[in-house]
């Protein structure tokens, strides 16, 4: 399986490192491919690949593995790491070459896993990253010597400014295993023979390659999981003499769980002191004051609830600018299309249906990107991994921990990204309850619900002279949503899926300037992604809403009348009465059900419905026009700040998103859970939405 | 001989660096704290210590413990 020294053709790379030593820059600078850059553990939970050619115009392709600690595969991203190592995934071949990213900054701990990839015999290239950093903090590698030691080349690199990419492209085609003996965990004499012995087995016994072999027995014999979950993979006999080896290891005093580790990191600092000399200074530094600060258990949530505020602040004020420009455009276009086609179905179809429909959505963009620009600075910061570590405390009364946190903090901006990133949590069941609740969080696609409806009904005064009253509804729904996710969780590890508090042990990334080509970059994907979706998704639902919002048609009659008349009147007079206990009427029906697909798709479809309501031939704003609606019966307006309110707490509850149910069933590998979240999530929507709904009745 | 003095790291107030003695939790936790650099011998430095939760500095990198954790590592003066 694994090359030999001198036949190596090279088709697949993988790289592999720690999180947070800029392995994904690194990948990045090597294929050009484009991809988001994060500084927490777990930014990296896709399966990334990309083409690079080499200096003999020979193309490979490279494969950008999760950041892993080590291959003891504790968290489904780090199994993925030793599945793709060892040839478990058929679609994906066992790499030729392996790419290690170690922080040079941080070498002690990064070489934990090189040794380990060492281990396997694969040629490696040794990537030492962040090498201006290293630079910078006195911490002198003379690589030379590294490179004697490790067997293998040593490139410094900085993948940020792509430094050493050249050379590690130069170096591919002439990469080679090691050249030193493979024992990177040289155990005391007695316990090495009983090693050597249980290798033997496997080899006969178990018929495994000699790398894998090393791998598998320090796995046996340091497992702290019961021998009985190796039984489909390993035979009896093995097992049995592993179960001697374990007595044997007693006898002769050494504790089997920490023997490998420690071996390990005796070759680790006899290395370090070899080839590295740092400059130790114990003086606090400026990194510590900041750290005291940001956690602190009072200033700590200060700082992070002052920080959420600003940024729906912001996201409220500056993004209305660009907002209008947006809009104007949009009724600009709408005039000027409609006056070059003759009144009609045509018409009607181009600009009530499709160019009202996507405009209503696409005003929204600019406050989408304002909270991605946000949130990727957290990140980039190193900010957020100190949010989830305070968090901790928080999560802690539900029974997760602030691990959990990021992915909830992911899915403010989108659910997905939130849901792949319950990847690094260890605990099965508590990765289940975060992905069960982070749909919870209020997403991005729920922005343009919200703010259209704030803008429409809630005044915009201020609060104490300074807080503006919107953005104080805006940021209630998102906290309203957090303490939602929070409650459910604690009602699930207390109930479905009960379990104890798992350790909490979290990196904190150094402190580091975002970059600001990462973050535009990232914030480009987003655009167009956002722009993809209103040109095909909400295209199509507006068009085939002004369809079934327009045919039968009523001859005479008010437009009203008409829209009553239409397929899709009568859908939503057919779900009234179960909605009208939340104060809904047909319309906000219509809107519910066509947003069943993805939430922004209800205001495109008031967009459509009210301008085919809307007897004048000007474009108005949905703003206005939902303002103005009247009840023909009663006479009093449909919209109220109370129905607002229930509307924004249905959308804050319901699941409504069709992609967040594909990935749910992904990642759980079936139907069960993404039907039980849609079952509970609607279920809460309802609830929570009738109790808002009575007490908002009672009160005014 | 003289007697070692043993703490857990929860105890061990900001700027002090320790050695570890020995880790006390369940095997799990126990082999992820040795791979983040946590064994026996290595040296930490308390960066912050608050009420339930403290950071500190192993291997040039930053942890942050909640006491639970921090609990089960027991660290004694360094030599």
């Amino acid at each position: 399986m694994i090359n030999s020294e001198r036949d190596i053709s090279i088709q697949n790379i993988a790289i592999v490192g720690n999180p947070n030593c800029g392995k994904t820059t690194l990948f990045n600078a090597l294929t050009g491919l484009r991809q988001k850059v994060g500084n927490y553990p777990g930014v990296t939970v896709e399966k990334k690949e990309g083409r690079i050619t080499l200096g003999n115009g020979a193309e490979v392709s490279l494969l950008d593995l999760p950041g892993t600690y080590s291959l003891s595969a504790n968290s489904p991203d780090e199994k993925i790491v030793c599945d793709v190592l060892f040839g478990r995934i058929t679609e994906t071949p066992i790499p030729d070459v392996i790419i290690c990213v170690v922080d040079a900054t941080n070498i002690e701990r990064n070489f934990y896993l090189l040794s380990q990839i060492l281990d396997l015999g694969f040629p490696v290239i040794v990537a030492l990253n962040m090498y201006d950093v290293a630079q910078r903090n006195e911490i002198h590698i003379d690589i030379k010597k590294l490179e004697t030691t490790l067997g293998v080349p040593c490139i410094p690199t900085v993948a940020s400014k792509g430094i050493g990419v050249k050379e590690i492209i130069k170096t591919i085609p002439t990469v080679r295993k090691s050249t030193t003996e493979m024992h990177h965990t040289l155990l005391p004499q007695p316990a090495e023979e009983e090693f050597n012995e249980l290798v033997g087995l496997l080899q006969s016994n178990d018929k495994m390659q000699p790398f894998v072999a090393r791998h598998e027995a320090q796995t046996l014999l340091s497992t702290p999981k019961d021998l009985h979950s190796f039984k489909n993979t390993i035979s009896d006999e093995t097992l049995s003499h592993v179960r001697k080896d374990y007595e044997r290891f007693a006898e002769l005093g050494f504790d089997r769980h920490s023997i490998f580790v420690e071996s390990r990191y005796k070759w680790i600092h006899k290395i370090y002191k070899s080839s590295v000399k740092q400059k130790l200074n114990g003086q606090r530094t400026i990194h510590d004051t900041i750290d005291g600060i940001v956690t602190h258990r009072v200033w700590g949530f200060v700082i992070f609830f002052g920080l959420m505020g600003i940024m729906f602040q912001t996201i409220f004020a500056w993004a209305s600018y660009p907002m209008e420009l947006i809009a104007d455009g949009f009724d600009l276009l709408g005039n000027e299309v409609g006056a070059l086609i003759p009144p009609g179905d045509l018409h009607d179809l181009i600009v009530n249906g499709a160019i009202s429909g996507v405009g209503a959505v696409i005003t929204f963009l600019p406050q989408i990107l304002f909270l991605f620009l946000f949130l990727g600075f957290l990140e980039d910061t190193g900010y957020m991994a100190r949010a989830a570590f305070i968090m901790d405390r928080v999560m802690g009364k539900v029974g997760l921990h602030g691990k959990s946190f990021i992915p909830l903090l992911s899915s403010f901006a989108c659910a997905i990204p939130g849901i792949m990133a319950t990847r690094t949590i260890e605990n099965q069941r508590d990765r289940l309850i975060t992905i069960l609740v982070a749909p919870l969080m209020s997403c991005s696609a729920r922005l343009p619900v919200y703010t259209l409806l704030i803008a429409s009904f809630i005044p915009n005064t201020l609060i104490l002279g300074f807080i503006s009253l919107p953005a104080l509804v805006l940021i209630s729904l998102y906290l309203l949503g957090l303490s939602a996710a929070l409650l459910m969780a604690l009602i699930f590890k207390k109930t479905l899926l009960k379990g104890s508090k798992p350790p909490f042990i979290l990196e904190l990334p150094p402190y580091r300037m975002p970059s600001l080509k990462n973050t535009l970059l990232h914030m480009w994907e987003r655009s167009v992604l956002f722009l993809k979706r209103a040109g095909t998704i909400i295209l199509g639902v507006s068009i085939i809403l002004w369809f079934l919002a327009t045919y039968p048609k009523l001859d005479g009659g008010t437009p009203s009348e008409k829209l009553a008349h239409s397929f899709v009147g009568r859908a939503g007079h057919f779900i009234e009465p179960a909605i009208h206990p939340l104060g809904f009427d047909w319309k906000i029906g219509i809107g519910i059900i066509s947003s069943l697909l993805q939430r922004e798709v209800f205001v495109s479809t008031l967009g459509t419905i009210y301008n085919i309501e809307n007897t004048d031939d000007s474009t108005v704003s949905l703003r206005e026009q939902l303002q103005k609606d009247i009840d023909p019966v009663s006479g009093l307006p449909l919209f109220t700040t109370l129905t607002a309110i229930c509307i924004m707490v249905y959308y804050v509850l319901a699941m409504q998103c069709m992609s967040t149910i594909a990935v749910v069933k992904r990642e759980t590998n079936g139907w069960k859970w993404p039907v039980f979240q849609f079952s509970y999530m609607t279920l809460l929507a309802y609830v929570g939405t009738f109790i808002t709904y009575r007490i908002g009745l009672w009160i005014l | 001989m003289p007697k070692i003095i043993m703490f857990t790291l929860a105890e061990i107030p900001a700027g002090t660096s320790v050695t570890v003695s020995r880790l006390e939790s369940h095997p799990e936790t126990c082999q992820r704290l040795r791979e983040l650099g946590f064994c026996e011998n290595a040296t930490i430095r308390c960066v912050t210590n608050g009420s339930s939760q403290l950071i500190c500095e192993v291997c040039n990198t930053r942890i942050g413990l909640n006491y639970t954790t921090a609990n089960s590592i027991i660290v004694s003066p360094l030599q």
